[in-house]
């Protein structure tokens, strides 16, 4: 089931169209990551989600129903430019945001601890927020964000400004949270982590969705016809075996070994089996592989291809 | 969700009340007022001129007398012994007085030589003694029996008592000036609040803007609800301490007050309030025993804090949604500057007409000014001491009340979109084609 659906929402501004008729559908219990260059309207979008903005023209429906108000205390959101009240106590703080998401300060204060500890903090409860590296800030923001326990996550740029052994906690709390059933919006330019965490991804450029779909599908599908071999022997014969099959290339010899790394796109209705066959007559293999593009590739070759 | 404005009401005002600063200046501020009213006695009683003495020729034989026995304190007057121009050499006086022998024909005449700057107390005491001593001479001229006693006779004080009538007709003894430094002490400590207050609204919302915190609480509370917390978290702490300072002084009027009138001003007090204080009998300044006798009414003051209170509420809620719209839009107070004028030159205005409004109460500009609602809650409350018709005291309030929805509802359609605007400082045609968005 989907939790959340986007159907053809469409927002101008006085100057610019920030979403020109996007529609998406987040499944229940997944990971989904919402990438695109900056600019491109995934704030916008987000906005639109948290009921924080309204869209022009289209819907939202969350959990089968059009999104109201009231929905979001069913929603958590870390956005990109986050702060806190900088003379306010952590704790206080912790509380402040957690009573505004609808909890009873007895049950938020327990739910607190809970947190202050796993993260490992409880020290800090009556510190004032301006004495916390932003790091730490960064780690009051997360609590903050996941303690009523939303169903609907939404992080938008979340490991900006950790470490890499706060950013791996935050990745682990992220899972973990998933497997308790929450439903996660992943908005961010590291495209590692969308290979690492993301289900589905949906690519937004000027304004538009360009590419929708689940991860592993969308690498399988651009990485048709994409191998990468390594060889001894000479690369010509190997290009002289496999013909007008071959579509472009690039070798690679190594510096004290006679192996040549290969990357090959072929015709996409070349086989395995032909290319490895032909293959092995030119030339001696010592490995073969499907070459699956990274996200990374993936987002640069689609936006670039849209900007054309 | 209205719950939540509740939470934000109750963090924005224990963020302000909690704090030292708060706590010292509600406290301080009444004892710093009280002493800046004292400061001027007090210096008088500490600080003692320097004794002088001033060698006086006199070739009159008139002034002399006079100034022996004027008993000025600190300034003593001895015959010269020698003539003036070499009396002046004798370092031993303060000065020489040089009086000709025409001095009551030609009055300018008198001389004095110092050897350091003079003193404009030293020297209008002398120069008063010279004409008492001269207006003598010439009266004694006129050679009429009893002089002395016809003129104590006819120089008399005068005093006026004013009664102003109400509609049912009951009088009630009031005091022209004394209703000016009430109506301006009102008007004045309004005016600071509103500027105070509003300008602390502003500032926090560019705060909240600048550091993203706002990102972060417009996730789970309505742009609406966090304008209208901020405004009422900030306007209960001017309200708190606006009580605060109205119970200190009510407190100080019931039980100091009492201690430090003496026992006979007491009962002429007492005597001015049942108007049983008959005329003529030797009695204070009634100007006087009229402030003694308001100040001891604890009713009175909490009457008068009671008024302020409702304009300092209408009025920082109407100028509170003005700045919040500015404060919205901008990144920077420095952005800000421009645009707050557009609050704060009404405000002033609005003191500027409550001053001159005290000397004329019931001008058609002190009616005008003081029921519209950018200057209203000013000017109302210096015609409020001296007895206006309730029914331009409910029309105010009510155009106030009324304009504060009204301002806040734009503010509001603003602020939504202003939060969100980084970067270009925006200017006035902006907030106006942002507050007309759907």
């Amino acid at each position: 089931m989907d939790i959340l659906k986007v159907n053809n929402v469409s927002k101008r501004y006085t100057n610019h169209v920030a979403l020109d008729d996007v529609s998406l559908s987040v499944p229940e219990g997944s990971i989904y990551g919402l990438l695109g260059p900056n600019g491109a309207g995934k704030t916008t979008l987000i906005r639109i989600i948290n009921h924080i903005t309204a869209p022009d023209s289209g819907s939202v429906e969350f959990l089968g129903h059009p999104l109201t108000a009231d929905d979001v205390v069913n929603i958590g959101y870390l956005p990109e430019e986050r702060g806190l009240y900088k003379k306010m106590r952590v704790g206080d703080q912790a509380l402040f945001f957690a009573r505004l998401k609808g909890l009873k300060t007895k049950e938020a204060t327990a739910e607190l601890r809970k947190w202050f500890d796993r993260f490992g903090i409880s020290d800090w409860w009556n510190r004032k927020v301006e004495e916390l590296s932003k790091g730490m800030a960064q780690k009051v923001q997360f609590i903050v964000t996941v303690l009523h326990r939303p169903k609907l996550l939404i992080f938008d740029e979340p490991f900006s400004g950790f470490d890499p052994i706060n950013a791996d906690l935050l990745k682990n709390e992220i899972l973990r949270l998933r497997d308790e059933g929450a439903t996660v919006i992943f908005s961010t330019h590291n495209m590692d982590s969308v290979e690492t965490l993301c289900d589905n991804i949906t690519l937004i450029n000027r304004s538009h969705n360009i590419l929708s779909g689940n991860v592993t599908e969308i690498r399988q599908r651009m990485g048709r016809g994409r191998y990468r071999l390594s060889f001894e022997g000479d690369p010509q014969a190997l290009l002289a075996a496999l013909g007008d099959r071959v579509v472009d290339h690039t070798f690679e010899k190594e510096v004290n070994s006679p192996v040549t790394n290969a990357r090959l796109l072929l015709q996409p209705d070349v086989t395995i089996r032909e290319t490895i066959s032909l293959a092995n007559g030119s030339v001696d293999l010592v490995s073969f592989d499907r070459a699956m593009p990274s996200m990374n590739e993936i987002f640069i070759h689609t936006v670039k291809n849209n900007e054309q | 969700m209205n719950n939540n404005l509740g939470i934000i009401v109750r963090r924005e005002f224990m963020e302000r009340v909690g704090k030292k600063s708060f706590i010292v200046t509600t406290l301080l501020m009444p004892l710093l007022m009280l002493l800046m009213m004292a400061l001027p006695a007090l210096i008088a009683i500490f600080s003692t001129p320097s004794d002088k003495t001033i060698a006086v020729c006199d070739q009159s034989g008139v002034v002399m007398p006079l100034l022996q026995d004027a008993g000025l304190d600190h300034l003593t007057f001895v015959t010269a012994s020698a003539p003036a121009d070499s009396a002046i050499h004798d370092s031993g006086y303060y000065g020489v007085l040089s009086i000709p022998t025409d001095i009551v024909a030609r009055p300018s005449s008198a001389m004095l030589f110092l050897h350091e700057g003079g003193s404009v107390e030293t020297e209008s005491a002398i120069r008063n003694l010279i004409k008492e001593a001269v207006r003598d001479q010439r009266m004694k001229a006129y050679d009429i029996n009893n002089l002395q006693q016809i003129l104590d006779e006819t120089n008399v004080e005068v005093s006026l008592q004013t009664i102003r009538v109400d509609e049912t007709g009951a009088g009630e003894a009031t005091s022209s000036a004394l209703s000016f430094g009430i109506g301006m002490f009102m008007t004045f400590l309004l005016y600071m609040f509103l500027l105070m207050y509003g300008q602390l609204v502003m500032t926090s919302i560019i705060e909240e803007k600048n550091n993203r915190v706002l990102e972060l609480v417009v996730s789970s509370v309505k742009p609406i609800h966090l304008m209208l917390g901020k405004i009422f978290g900030v306007g209960l702490v001017a309200v708190v301490q606006i009580v605060i300072w109205g119970a200190l002084l009510c407190a100080m009027s019931a039980f100091l007050l009492p201690l430090l009138i003496p026992a006979e001003v007491g009962q002429q007090v007492a005597m001015f309030d049942t108007g049983s204080l008959s005329a003529g009998t030797d009695t204070l300044d009634p100007d006087l025993l009229n402030a003694i006798s308001l100040f001891s009414s604890v009713g009175y003051i909490a009457k008068l804090f009671g008024f302020i209170l409702i304009f300092l509420i209408g009025g920082f809620l109407f100028y509170a949604s003005i700045f919040a719209a500015i404060g919205s839009a901008v990144d920077n107070v420095q952005d800000a500057s421009q645009l707050t004028s557009f609050a704060i030159l009404p405000i002033i205005v609005g003191l500027i007409v409550g001053m001159t409004a005290g000397s004329d109460p019931n001008s058609t500009l002190a009616f005008w000014t003081s029921v519209i609602p950018f200057t209203s809650p000013m000017v109302m409350l210096m015609r409020v001491p001296f007895g206006i018709p309730s029914w331009e005291i409910w029309l105010a309030l009510g155009l106030l009340y009324l304009s504060f929805l009204g301002m806040v509802w734009i503010a509001a359609k603003i602020y939504r979109i202003g939060i969100f605007m980084y970067g270009k400082k925006p200017s006035l045609r902006d907030l106006i084609r942002w507050a007309r968005y759907k």
